[in-house]
């Protein structure tokens, strides 16, 4: 049914020239039988008539002398063709002689010229003449070969053709499919090609989409940043400023002018944390790696954190007796262990029990490290709150108890060191901390006990101070000469190197970030030039230190007090 | 059924052919006279005769047919020589008395009042190249050719070997349908 009801169709496909082909073949066909069928007419008509003057030329005698018995004979020869219907042998006046018919055919009793055939049948007259008289007339009717047999001669023909025919038609439908496949599939490859082009477009509008997503979750988070640090910092100038402000009023009695002043020397040291923990979360704090027993040092914060945490929480350690040394900042990692703990202690108003577990791992690629975990049996966190914990100003404690940079310190701290930091934690099921640093070659070196300090004198020198700031100069110079230092004051690296090529110093105290020369190639020239003249660098903040460190050299991080110059300077000039 | 139908055409046939040998056998009740058709039949041996070279009617001359002694066919003869034409040449009838005045006779029918006489008439011809005709009726006595009637029917004996002698040469067609041939020595 759908093969009649594509007919048309397949029709319609198959190119003109199939067509005319197999017309043209057809006619040919048609044509050669037709051909065939003349040239066989035209036989049998000659035939017949040479037939009928045989019989003519071997009657004339006969005939002349009316001896019906030999005209009979020669007659009764020719019937052996079967195709002869009739034949008629007349004398000089016409009277039938002998005549012979098959199949109710007879011959007419008296010959009258032309006699008319019968149908197809093939007719031929023959006049009997001898020696220029003509004696009589034979008449001949032979029919042609039956239909069915000439039809059997064409039938090889026909067969031929009707191949040939069939063969072209079934080339021509097999073209035709082919070149429908084709077109389909052209139509399909075009469609695809089409497809993938939107697929693409989508795909690029898809990414410009997630980038400016990105933009503005970076532009929020950026904004939640700048507005934290903005709150923080106005919070602790107003105590700044407004101390300041009190301690220019003239008459102040001397117990409000140190309580004022405390109050600014506190506000700084708050402020300075502050920019502590957003470097060390923008891991750009200089760290000051040293070989840490971990075990050790959690040993020696359970009086602080005792302390720290109220008598409410109870601190437990489980300290593994094989963890190894680490190489970190002692401060940070101190700094970090604290605010963990701190938050554990807001996250269990009713009290409960922090637990700080040492143990060594092994972590796939980063090799052994020290999991150094602090858990709590606090209310935990959900799902949200999880995903954030990290972020920078990102607290869920109420307005002034937190910064919301505790926990990006620690992010911070332990992804500079090298390791990693995790948090596991279920709203109602407490939270657990992990801080991975990895394992160190070298061994902690045993502690000596603390020197008693304030006792000895401090060591006095001559001091080269390298600060392009005039103000941090000013203060650098002036404390410096207050410790009792004779001090030269330059403003940049190059001024330096002249002043001790001119002169002889016991110490350099030189700035970072500097324009032209930075501290750090001064510090490197030094080097070269007097290996024995000890350099300290100072910095608030150094891109280069951060990245490379400081090569062995000791740094004071800004702001600095007092106490911290006159140790190191101390210890140089020792 | 269909043997039924096939013994139906069968006979049908039969009588379609009974019908057949009946209507063409041409033997009907106008059958001429015997004597009428030997003189249609006299003029048309000269067709198949050959004489010799001199003797063969030249230009416009005709062939002469002769009827020497009695003559049993009057007019009937010439309105059969009349009809004839052979090579374009007529046939002209001659009645003669004699022998003797039967020069240039190309065909000579022979019949005396009795057989003797025939014979002797023909041992007469012997001389001349003419084709020489007996009856059977009359006799014995036998012409090159000798009219016989064989089952109603007026049929010939052909005696080729004297009309060979006589230098005349007889169509092979003609000697086809002779009642007997006596054939010439080789």
């Amino acid at each position: 049914m759908k093969f009649l009801a594509d007919l048309p169709a397949r029709w319609s496909n198959m190119p003109m020239a199939i067509v005319a082909t197999v017309a043209l073949l057809l006619l040919a066909g048609i044509g050669i039988i037709l051909q065939s069928e003349a040239a066989y007419r035209e036989l049998q008509t000659q035939e017949t008539r040479v037939q009928s003057e045989i019989l003519a030329a071997s009657v004339v005698a006969a005939l002349d002398f009316e001896d019906r018995a030999s005209i009979q004979a020669a007659v009764d020869a020719m019937r052996v063709n079967r195709q002869i219907r009739v034949i008629g042998v007349y004398d000089r006046s016409g009277a039938l002689m002998v005549g012979y018919g098959r199949d109710n055919a007879r011959p007419p009793a008296q010959f009258v010229d032309p006699l008319s055939p019968a149908g197809a049948a093939i007719v031929s007259i023959a006049q009997v003449t001898y020696r220029g008289e003509r004696i009589g007339t034979v008449y001949f009717v032979s029919d042609p070969e039956p239909l069915s047999r000439r039809l059997t001669r064409y039938l090889m023909i026909s067969l031929l053709v009707v191949l040939s025919a069939l063969v072209i038609v079934v080339l021509a439908f097999g073209q035709a499919a082919l070149r429908r496949a084709n077109r389909e599939l052209k139509a399909r490859a075009d469609a695809l090609i089409k497809a993938n082009a939107e697929l693409e477009i989508q795909v690029a509008e898809r990414g410009k989409a997630e980038d400016q997503l990105r933009q503005s979750h970076k532009m929020q988070a950026l904004g939640q940043l700048t507005g934290g640090i903005a709150h923080d910092f106005n919070n602790l100038l107003t105590v700044i400023q407004g101390s300041a402000d009190m301690l220019r009023r003239p008459g102040l009695e001397e117990s409000k002018r140190v309580r004022f002043a405390d109050a600014v020397v506190q506000a700084s040291a708050r402020a300075a944390a502050l920019t502590r923990q957003l470097l060390a979360f923008a891991r750009r704090q200089p760290l000051q790696p040293e070989i840490i027993d971990v075990n050790e040092l959690v040993r020696d914060m359970i009086d602080l954190l005792d302390r720290t945490l109220g008598e409410r929480i109870k601190v437990e350690t489980l300290l593994a007796s094989d963890t190894c040394a680490v190489e970190a900042d002692r401060a940070q990692l101190e700094s970090a262990v604290l605010n963990v703990a701190v938050n554990a202690r807001d996250a269990m108003p009713d009290g409960g029990s922090l637990t700080i577990r040492t143990e060594r791992v092994h972590e796939g690629e980063s090799g052994t490290m020290v999991a150094l975990s602090i858990s709590d049996s606090g209310a935990g966190m959900d799902e949200d709150t999880l995903a954030r914990a990290f972020e920078p100003f990102f607290t869920t404690k109420a307005t002034g108890r937190g910064t919301g940079l505790g926990l990006s310190q620690v992010y911070g701290f332990a992804s500079q060191s090298g390791g990693d930091v995790r948090i596991e934690s279920a709203a109602g099921s407490g939270t657990t901390v992990t801080l991975l640093l990895p394992c160190s070659q070298r061994t902690a070196p045993i502690r000596e006990a603390d020197e008693a300090d304030g006792t000895v004198p401090h060591s006095q020198g001559r001091i080269l101070v390298v600060e392009d700031n005039e103000e941090v100069g000013d203060f650098a110079e002036s404390l410096l000469r207050e410790l009792g230092h004779r001090v030269t004051r330059v403003r940049s690296a190059q001024a330096a190197l002249e002043a001790t090529r001119a002169e002889a110093f016991d110490a350099v105290f030189s700035d970072v970030v500097m324009p032209g020369m930075s501290g750090l190639e001064l510090a490197d020239q030094l080097g070269r030039e007097a290996p024995d003249l000890p350099v300290i660098l100072t910095t608030g903040y150094s891109d280069e230190i951060a990245k490379t460190g400081a090569g062995g050299r000791q740094v004071i991080l800004k702001p600095y007090r007092l106490e911290t110059l006159a140790a190191a300077i101390d210890q140089v000039l020792r | 059924m269909k043997t039924r139908r096939c013994t139906c055409l069968l006979v049908l046939r039969f009588f379609a052919l009974a019908g057949l040998v009946l209507g063409f056998d041409g033997s009907g009740a106008a059958q001429p006279s015997e004597t009428a058709v030997k003189a249609s039949f006299l003029p048309r041996f000269a067709r198949y005769v050959a004489w010799p070279a001199g003797v063969q009617p030249r230009g416009g001359a005709p062939f002469q047919l002769c009827v020497i002694g009695l003559d049993p066919f009057g007019r009937m003869l010439d309105d059969a020589a009349s009809r004839e034409r052979i090579d374009g040449h007529r046939v002209t009838v001659r009645r003669v008395g004699s022998v003797d005045r039967a020069l240039g006779c190309h065909v000579a029918f022979v019949e005396g009042p009795a057989a003797q006489e025939t014979s002797r008439m023909l041992l007469a011809l012997r001389g001349q190249p003419a084709l020489t005709v007996t009856d059977g009726r009359a006799g014995a006595a036998r012409g090159m050719i000798h009219f016989t009637v064989v089952d109603g029917r007026v049929r010939f004996f052909i005696d080729e070997a004297s009309a060979a002698e006589r230098g005349l040469s007889i169509s092979s067609r003609l000697l086809a349908i002779a009642a007997g041939v006596r054939p010439r020595r080789s």
